[in-house]
């Protein structure tokens, strides 16, 4: 489906729910068989969130902790002091066994809370983990890593100057080993209910971005978003995305129900048929931008409520999705690679073409095997017999406009045709008609 | 500041005093008009429409004479109107978006000022998955609004556009003017056009609540601009319009909506209109026995508002912190 480009998509597997901490090299191993060849470098499977909520919890003691919950937002005083057995030490022989196995690690992503932690009195230690995360980041020669704001029993009003301090401190550690941060869009907790949190607004997340570059005065901070977290919220992908610009460095792709938490194969969350993750606008989205970054592929939900004796077959149905995403986002990418080009199919899909590309990326005529309509004009183009594209300049490439991809790549070999054959779909789009061909004519102007 | 309802389940064609009269002793000194009862959503869409707007203005007036004498009778003041929704069905007939635009949309205008109303609440169009951004589907609704703004600057009607969601799979998402930042420049810059406040927002706290929206800051961030309410609850998945409070979604059965980020925004911002419910499934779920109680229950609430309202602005307090104040005085 895709060809080499200079700049293009990641594709990088969570390993979340497939490799083991304390023994990585056969989850590794199956990434690597599935055809993942980079790995998050998730930090928090040395310390899970809920572990991180259960020495929260301990450590804290229960009037400091009620107290908190009723005042909602005071600080308690028992903040972790450091000394606990919690580390990342775990994920040093993760580093070495996917260094052994040639998996790629480009990006990490720091321990975090849940989000319904309410107390202060691990911030410290997120802290400390951060800080730990960038070092062990760095040695490893990643270049990003996702680290999420501090919120747990932060006033709202306070939110802003305690992550600035926050984010300022790890900055300096970031810059002295390489590292760009990227902040993350949050959900919030609001007694089980996620709403939007810290940098869900576009606004926000554009401002954090720039107020800490421009502090700095260098480009070390960027934005991953988390797919995941803006369907819990229901937000408006195409407009984040636009927002963010070039800002946005990584993308987490997770599906879920937009109610419940979960990292679930893309597609796989479905009501009636229909999905319940705004793919669409996302697509469209990332392609406008251009989007070559990381594109983080968290199925961790998936992954644990299927039969172990199915994961390798599951991740490499997996990597077919991450590999239909990055051909569905580079899209243009792929029209603009050829100095001219011919379309084969003159349907909705050619239409579909016409509609969104067509001024962009003209193509010199389009071709089809119904001979009934050789010498017509479809959508302002010529439609001709396939037969004439024996005659196209080296560097033309055809682009197939017809579902039936296969069999007319195979009609186009059979033919002798050595250009480029590439396939175009009209699945996630600019923007539609309000109608298809074989529907009666309804007005595509609104007054 | 005064408190409103909806009219759908509450008021009668045949005798609207009774209804007016209950919304009165309820508490309730505003009506939310809810003249897209007389053609329904759900039937736009399949583009099966009724006849009721086929009437001439002034036959719609006379159908409506009763309902206007009836609340003026009970002292219940028509505060704002809900103009029938979608104005554009995409896909639809070029002659049901034509009778919708022309006919359905002046004539509510018209209806809207024959009650004395200020607020007329609109919704913009859906049409984003068609042309490919909510910037290009505003361009759309915005073209909507010109041409109903004319009637709105002559009559003294502030048109009111809402925050809506949209569905995918049944997974309630943003849908249009739920971005406050856009929304602000638009009503800005089309009211410096019209020279008068022809466009105003109506906050829908149920549909804020499905996409997840900061109350506060968004209300913070519409001011003045805010003219209309819809207050109601949900469980954050479905647009229930319930009664504020019964929603929890955590063991500890706390409230999973911001009501004290609401009364918090609204504060801010110095609102002091009225706080309108749109709760008008509440009166299908309870029993006819106890619609009464149901209407006031709501109202109560209402007041319950207010109170916070006052608490937090006088005090600057958080209501728990205030409340562990008065415990231990």
């Amino acid at each position: 489906m895709t060809e080499k480009t200079n700049k293009e998509i990641n594709i990088v597997c969570a390993p979340a729910g497939i490799v083991s901490i304390k023994s990585p090299g056969r989850g590794i191993a199956c990434l690597s068989d599935a055809g993942f060849e980079s790995m998050l470098l998730d930090f928090s499977l040395c310390c899970p969130p809920e572990e991180l909520e259960k020495t929260g919890k301990e450590r804290g003691t229960e009037a400091a902790l009620a107290f908190e919950e009723e005042c909602c937002g005071e600080s308690a005083e028992n903040e972790y002091d450091g000394n606990g057995s919690i580390s990342l030490s775990q994920s040093f022989s993760l580093i070495e066994q996917c260094q052994k196995s040639g998996m790629r690690i480009k990006i990490a992503y720091a321990p975090y809370l849940p989000r319904s932690y309410k107390y202060s009195n691990l911030n410290a230690l997120l802290a400390m983990l951060a800080k730990e995360s960038i070092r062990a980041c760095g040695q490893a020669g990643c270049k990003y890593i996702v680290i999420r704001p501090l919120f747990a029993g932060i006033p709202d009003e306070e939110i802003w100057s305690r992550n600035r301090e926050y984010y300022m401190e790890l900055a300096l550690l970031a810059r002295e080993y390489e590292v760009q941060i990227l902040l993350e869009n949050q959900c919030r907790d609001r007694n089980g209910h996620l709403v939007r949190g810290i940098c869900a607004d576009i606004y926000e997340a554009i401002s954090w971005v720039d107020s800490f570059n421009e502090t700095l005065g260098e480009e070390r901070f960027g934005f991953c978003m988390d797919v995941g977290a803006c369907n819990l919220c229901g937000m408006n992908m195409y407009d984040f995305i636009s927002g963010l610009g070039e800002r946005l460095k990584a993308v987490v792709l997770r599906d879920c129900d937009g109610s419940h938490e979960n990292a679930l194969l893309p597609f796989a969350s479905v009501n009636n048929g229909q999905a319940q993750t705004d793919w669409l606008g996302l697509i469209r989205g990332l392609r406008e931008q251009g989007f070559a970054g990381e594109m983080i592929f968290n199925m961790k939900d998936t992954i644990s409520a299927f039969p172990s004796l199915l994961y390798p077959e599951l991740l490499k149905w997996a990597k077919a999705i991450a590999d239909y995403f990055k051909w569905q986002i580079g899209m243009e990418n792929i029209l603009k690679k050829y100095p001219s080009r011919v379309l084969f199919g003159a349907g909705n899909m050619c239409r579909n073409y016409m509609k969104c590309y067509g001024e962009k990326y003209p193509p010199l005529y389009s071709c089809d095997n119904d001979s009934a309509i050789w010498g017509t004009v479809f959508c302002g183009l010529e439609v001709k017999n396939p037969q004439c594209l024996k005659e196209l300049p080296e560097e033309c490439a055809v682009f197939i406009c017809n579902i039936y991809y296969e069999e007319i790549k195979a009609q186009l070999k059979d033919m002798g045709i050595r250009n480029p054959i590439e396939y175009f779909n009209d699945e996630y789009m600019p923007s539609y008609y309000f109608d298809r061909l074989e529907m009666k004519a309804v007005p595509d102007r609104i007054f | 500041m005064r408190l409103g309802v909806q009219t759908q389940n509450i008021i009668n064609d045949s005798n609207p005093s009774e209804g007016f009269a209950m919304m009165a002793k309820a508490g309730f000194a505003c009506a939310d008009f809810s003249l897209n009862s007389y053609l329904i959503n759900s039937s736009i869409y399949r583009g099966e429409l009724n006849d009721f707007f086929n009437r001439t203005v002034r036959e719609l007036e006379e159908f409506f004479l009763p309902h206007k004498r009836a609340a003026g009778e009970a002292g219940v003041a028509i505060h704002q109107m809900h103009m029938p929704y979608p104005m554009y069905v995409p896909g639809g007939k070029a002659e049901l978006n034509d009778y919708l635009w022309n006919q359905v949309a002046p004539k509510s205008m018209e209806l809207c000022h024959f009650f004395g109303c200020p607020y007329i609440v609109v919704h913009g169009f859906k049409l984003v998955h068609y042309l490919g951004s909510e910037e290009k589907e505003w361009e759309q609704t915005e073209k909507f609004i010109h041409s109903i703004a004319p009637m709105a600057k002559e009559m003294g009607i502030t048109i009111c556009i809402e925050n809506l969601y949209d569905g995918l799979g049944g997974h309630l998402i943003e849908g249009p003017c739920c971005d406050g930042k856009k929304v602000v420049e638009r009503i800005d810059r089309i009211n410096e056009r019209y020279g008068t406040e022809v466009l105003g927002f109506c906050f829908d706290t149920g549909h804020a609540n499905l996409a997840g929206i900061n109350f506060e800051r968004f209300i913070g961030m519409l001011g003045h601009r805010l003219k209309v309410l819809h207050i109601h609850d949900n469980d954050g998945i479905a647009d229930l319009h319930q009664i504020p409070f019964t929603f929890s979604r955590s063991r500890g059965n706390k409230t999973s909506t911001d009501w004290e980020g609401f009364v918090r925004g609204l504060g801010k911002i110095g609102f002091d209109k009225v706080l309108s419910f749109e709760t008008a499934p509440v009166l299908d779920a309870f029993p006819e026995e106890m619609k009464r109680d149901a209407i006031g229950f709501i109202a109560r609430i209402g007041g319950y508002f207010v109170e916070r309202g006052k608490i937090i602005f006088e005090t600057g307090m958080d209501t728990k912190v205030y409340a562990f104040c008065q415990e231990n005085r």
